[in-house]
């Protein structure tokens, strides 16, 4: 498992049934219990999955949206791209290129860096923004 | 008198193994996998019949698994056999046509092509390419071809006279050109015509079909032999649900084909695929994949009558579910 910030990338198994399923959700549940998890799942070593798996992937999204974070897929094998697509899910999945990418797509807006008491027009208008705020 | 020998599988040196002929846990070639209601191994020695006294197809059954044990015997010898016959019974010119691909040929020009040559084997080329199809003069032959080995050598040595064929050829070497095939005949670029009754301009149904009302098919499509097409359905740009097949419950299946004795589940979206049992090739992402849960994608093993048969099944597993 690796981690590069808050973002926590995993390797998902190379045949996603439903022993593995569960064995794969004994890593992952903690994560998903997190303050806004960021979750990146690398799909390259994909070869088959089943049911089970995507509704996996469903309910991990489900999980970490609930508690404000988010999950992305990334390095899509063939294989992965071919199930989601026939399980109407792919356009449900944010999905990258590389890890690298979908790492950087979570800090593209750091959430750290926009103070949270700061209307988002602040930043837009300026000072007419802070005026509008005064008033 | 014209007899035609049909060799319906491609033993011998000519496969290709940089682009496989064959596909799923079959190991079976293209041309004889069924299309449009019919495979093409078929269609031929129904076209054959025709302009020749005498059609033999020697093939194994897709579906027999004694053929498959015995195959490689069973092919030389029937080939031998078929052979000599055709010797006895004097027939005077043989066409040999080793069925790894589709061709539309006009026999009649062809023969009087060959007895213009005087040669005593004709070869037919298209596009300069060879095809697997030869005219042959049995008294022309040495005595000792009496097997299919022998008589497949013979003929790649001899020195045929070179017809040339205009009629339609699919070689059928990889699945894409197996979708080519269906899309050809759809838009009417070959002879084969889909088996069945064209419900609506465009939309073709076997018997036994069934399509639940709320199911749409957009045409170009074909309907196989008892296949059932579920409520929510959606078939459409040129697919083709071959016999014995279903399609469950809000699946869209698009620029398809579905293969004899296939289920497809409940809302998938097909696309760009081929399907038999529980294989899938996708053409888009150049993907064979073997799904191994049955809910997605298995053999269809519920023969004709299916309505019936898979209520009662779905009723037992429900009762299944339940008591567990």
């Amino acid at each position: 498992m690796l981690t590069s910030g808050p973002v926590v990338v995993m390797q998902v198994p190379e045949i996603l049934n439903v022993k593995e399923v569960r064995n794969f959700m004994e890593e992952l549940g903690p994560l998903l219990e997190s303050n806004r998890p960021r979750i990146v799942l690398d799909c390259s070593q994909v070869r088959s999955m089943e049911s089970a798996g995507v509704e996996m992937l469903l309910r991990c999204l489900e999980e970490v949206l609930k508690r404000d974070g988010d999950l992305k897929l990334a390095t899509l094998s063939p294989e992965a791209e071919v199930i989601l697509e026939l399980m109407r899910v792919a356009r449900v999945f944010e999905a990258f290129q590389t890890c690298e990418d979908a790492v950087r797509s979570f800090n593209a807006i750091p959430a750290d860096a926009v103070p949270q008491n700061t209307p988002w027009y602040a930043d837009v208008f300026g000072e007419l923004g802070v005026l509008k705020q005064a008033s | 008198m014209v007899g035609a020998i049909i060799i319906g599988d491609q033993t011998g040196a000519m496969e290709n193994k940089q682009s496989p002929s064959r596909f799923s846990s079959y190991q079976a070639p293209w041309a004889s996998m069924e299309v449009l209601g019919a495979t093409p191994i078929a269609r031929l020695a129904e076209d054959l019949q025709k302009d020749c006294d005498t059609v033999s197809v020697i093939s194994k059954d897709r579906d027999s698994q004694h053929a498959k044990a015995t195959h490689q015997a069973s092919m030389a010898d029937l080939a031998g056999d078929c052979f000599a016959n055709y010797k006895r019974e004097g027939l005077g010119t043989v066409l040999i046509i080793r069925c790894g691909s589709y061709v539309e040929l006009e026999i009649a020009e062809m023969l009087n092509f060959h007895h213009e040559q005087g040669v005593g084997v004709t070869r037919a080329f298209s596009d300069d390419a060879p095809l697997d199809v030869w005219m042959v003069d049995l008294s022309g032959l040495p005595e000792h071809v009496a097997t299919l080995a022998t008589l497949l050598s013979t003929l790649l040595c001899a020195r045929p006279a070179m017809y040339r064929s205009q009629g339609y050829v699919n070689q059928l070497r990889t699945a894409r050109e197996f979708r080519r095939l269906v899309l050809d005949s759809f838009y009417s670029r070959c002879r084969l015509r889909p088996q069945g009754s064209e419900i609506k301009p465009g939309i073709w149904s076997s018997e036994g079909a069934e399509i639940e009302r709320s199911a749409r098919v957009v045409a170009p499509a074909f309907i196989g032999r008892d296949v059932y097409i579920s409520a929510e359905c959606l078939i459409t740009r040129g697919s083709n649900v071959e016999s014995n097949s279903r399609v469950d419950f809000g699946t869209a299946v698009e620029d398809s084909t579905i293969l004899p004795n296939s289920y497809v589940g409940i809302g998938l979206d097909l696309s760009h695929s081929i399907v038999d049992g529980r294989n899938l090739l996708n053409l888009q992402h150049n993907v064979n994949l073997e799904i191994t849960d049955p809910v997605v994608m298995r053999q269809n093993t519920v023969g004709g009558g299916h309505r019936q048969s898979w209520a009662s099944i779905e009723t037992s597993s429900m009762s299944l579910s339940s008591a567990e």
